[in-house]
């Protein structure tokens, strides 16, 4: 069941229905069957995974817990007995008791995750070496199910471990009640990853039938339907032909076309499925992380990653960028660097390694490839240099009396992000990191107007008739405006809510119409997967 | 304060740090200012400022980093 079915759609009603008329200590358990029905629907045999990573994580955050209950207890029943000092170091060892099994059971958790997600890529690996080496020994490939929101819900345990080692929060005590937390129904196909302290709480708590989150859910959901049916759905298959394997790339703006429709479907299918997911989960009362804050309007790669994809960005923050700039070792490097060549010195030692690592993590997240490890080092390289010179582009722009208080220059910097992500985007979506250094050198250097202006229509061959363009270019003006707006503080649903009855709801009913009427469907209803549902 | 203050514009010398109070909430400070913050609040105060401690409250103002550092300091 995708998240933009039919079946969803009355999935979720009766959900909302049994949440709201059931007692309100319930609810979470209405939460959980439906969970675990939504995940059913995806195949009997995912569930073992989901299941033992639920108990694996629950257990072992027990443990946690108790080796620091036991520590209190003692330090309670000691009283007066036990020094300052005492103290200090009773804690300091549990301390060090409850960091090797968060090591331990995070490592077992990414041990699962990776195991499942390039095991026949290691045995594809050592049968090339084996026959490299002219060795007469082969493996055979395992035939491995990939479950639903593997990665989502490894991520969401492994914070949970983190904060938990951290001392965030307790650990969740009600087997069923963090069973949840691991498998909430919305968000388990694409995310958005979420806290234990924050999302985990919200899920146990009661809630009360709320119009306006009923009427806001609802249009957040309809607005990703419109994202990903009117606009995604509608560009899917002029990007399936034009990144095909075998597609003749000599044209560069064949590539620029291809390139520029992928920016918006990987936007519409990601985004739409989020305010889908965000949009579901409203309407039960919950509150989801936000995910997306326009990133077209980004001005630099940095701020970029700041609007795509937040929650992973957030967790990759937290789990991984600061633990590596605050250990030992980089805060001494960076310390000398201060002592010796000054402040700006200092910040880029470990600003050039932090990226690394983290946008090599989000590389191999997505995919272990090639083409995703070398996008993740690309993106790195992009947001080190940033740091790195910004002294410099500011040196510059003042040598060159560039005023950067404009509106021309934000555009500038706009167009620069957005075509430092195309190639970005051209670096994954290609048939193979080969073709897409060539697609990228040919963007640059073919350029064939006469294509891009579609007045010899061969643009209209991809997939996209006439009629289709008209739609996606009046979708796009609309996802513009919405998102002008958004960018200068409006908050959309809200000032809906506000107008009159007539126009509140020819608002509602002429999307829904648009939904319903330019929506593209695929076979009963149940359009085309998102894109990051496989991830 | 005054000693806070001067390793603060130390690092940003463009942030009124005397009056913000939302460094973080409003994204000015962003995650290199954070970790070289810490890093020189460690140096000078001799205190152990560890990743659990990085939440937005203890960083949205000088105060809130000035209170964080005594806090840490007054456990020692």
């Amino acid at each position: 069941m995708t998240l933009n079915s039919l079946n969803f759609l009355v999935f979720l009603g009766l959900v909302v229905i049994v949440y709201y008329i059931v007692p309100k200590k319930f609810q979470w358990a209405v939460l959980l069957a439906a969970s675990y029905g939504f995940y059913l629907s995806s195949g009997l045999d995912h569930v073992v995974y989901i299941l033992f990573t639920t108990l694996f994580t629950y257990t072992a955050g027990r443990y946690m817990q108790r080796l620091r209950n036991k520590q209190n207890l003692k330090i309670d029943a000691l009283g007066d007995q036990i020094t300052k000092e005492e103290k200090r170091e009773l804690k300091k060892e549990v301390a060090k008791k409850v960091q090797k099994v968060q090591i331990i059971t995070v490592l077992v958790n990414l041990l699962v995750l990776a195991a499942i997600k390039c095991l026949n890529l290691v045995i594809g690996g050592l049968n090339d070496a084996f026959s490299f080496f002219k060795w007469d020994a082969s493996m055979p490939f395992i035939n491995i199910i990939v479950p639903l929101g593997l990665s989502y819900y490894t991520f969401n345990c492994i914070g949970y471990l983190i904060d938990l080692g951290r001392g965030k929060h307790e650990a969740e005590r009600h087997l069923g009640k963090f069973a949840l937390f691991v498998s909430f129904f919305p968000s388990i196909t694409q995310g958005p990853l979420f806290r234990f302290n924050d999302v985990g709480v919200q899920l146990q708590q009661p809630h009360k039938l709320d119009y306006n989150n009923i009427k806001y859910g609802a249009q957040l959901i309809l607005w990703g339907f419109f994202k990903k049916l009117v606009i995604a759905d509608r560009i899917a298959p002029v990007t399936r032909t034009i990144f095909a394997e075998g597609f003749d790339y000599t044209n560069g703006s064949q590539i620029f076309f291809g390139v520029l429709m992928y920016s918006f479907q990987i936007y519409g299918d990601f985004s739409g499925g989020t305010d889908i997911t965000r949009g579901a989960a409203q309407m039960l009362g919950i509150d989801l992380p936000v995910n997306f804050e326009r990133p077209f309007f980004a001005t630099s790669m940095a701020d970029f990653w700041r609007r795509w994809h937040m929650s992973l960005g957030a967790w990759m923050r937290e789990f991984v960028f600061f633990p590596i700039m605050l250990c030992k070792p980089v805060t001494a490097l960076s310390k000398r660097f201060r002592k010796t060549f000054g402040n700006h010195a200092a910040k880029m030692v470990p600003s050039v390694a932090a990226p690394m690592v983290v946008f090599f993590l989000i590389g191999i997240w997505h995919g272990v490839t090639w083409q995703y490890v070398v996008n993740g080092l690309y993106n790195a390289l992009l947001i080190s240099s940033t740091v790195a010179l910004t002294p410099f582009y500011a040196k510059l722009a003042k040598w060159l009396r560039i005023n950067t208080e404009t509106f021309s220059w934000r555009l500038f910097q706009m167009l620069r992000t957005f075509t430092l992500l195309c190639i970005s985007r051209i670096i994954v979506k290609a048939p193979n990191l080969g073709e897409a250094f060539k697609m990228i050198k040919t963007m640059f250097t073919s350029v064939d107007l006469e294509f891009l202006s579609g007045i010899d229509e061969r643009i209209f061959t991809y997939g996209m008739d006439k009629f289709d363009f008209n739609v996606l270019f009046v979708s796009i003006i609309i996802l513009l405006v919405v998102g002008i707006l958004q960018e200068s503080g409006v908050k959309i649903r809200e000032s809906i809510s506000k107008q009159n009855l007539v126009f509140r709801w020819g608002i509602i009913f002429v999307l829904l119409a648009i939904v319903i009427i330019f929506g593209v469907y695929g076979p009963e209803f149940d359009s085309s997967a998102f894109i990051y549902g496989r991830f | 304060m005054e000693k806070l203050l001067s390793i603060l514009k130390s690092i940003r010398d463009d942030i009124d740090f005397e009056n913000e109070t939302k460094l973080i909430d409003d994204g000015i400070l962003d995650s290199f200012d954070i970790v070289s913050i810490v890093a020189e609040l460690c140096e000078e105060y001799d205190v152990t400022i560890t990743v659990d401690m990085l939440e937005p409250e203890n960083f949205n103002s000088a105060e809130a980093m000035l209170a964080l550092v005594e806090k840490l300091l007054d456990e020692e």
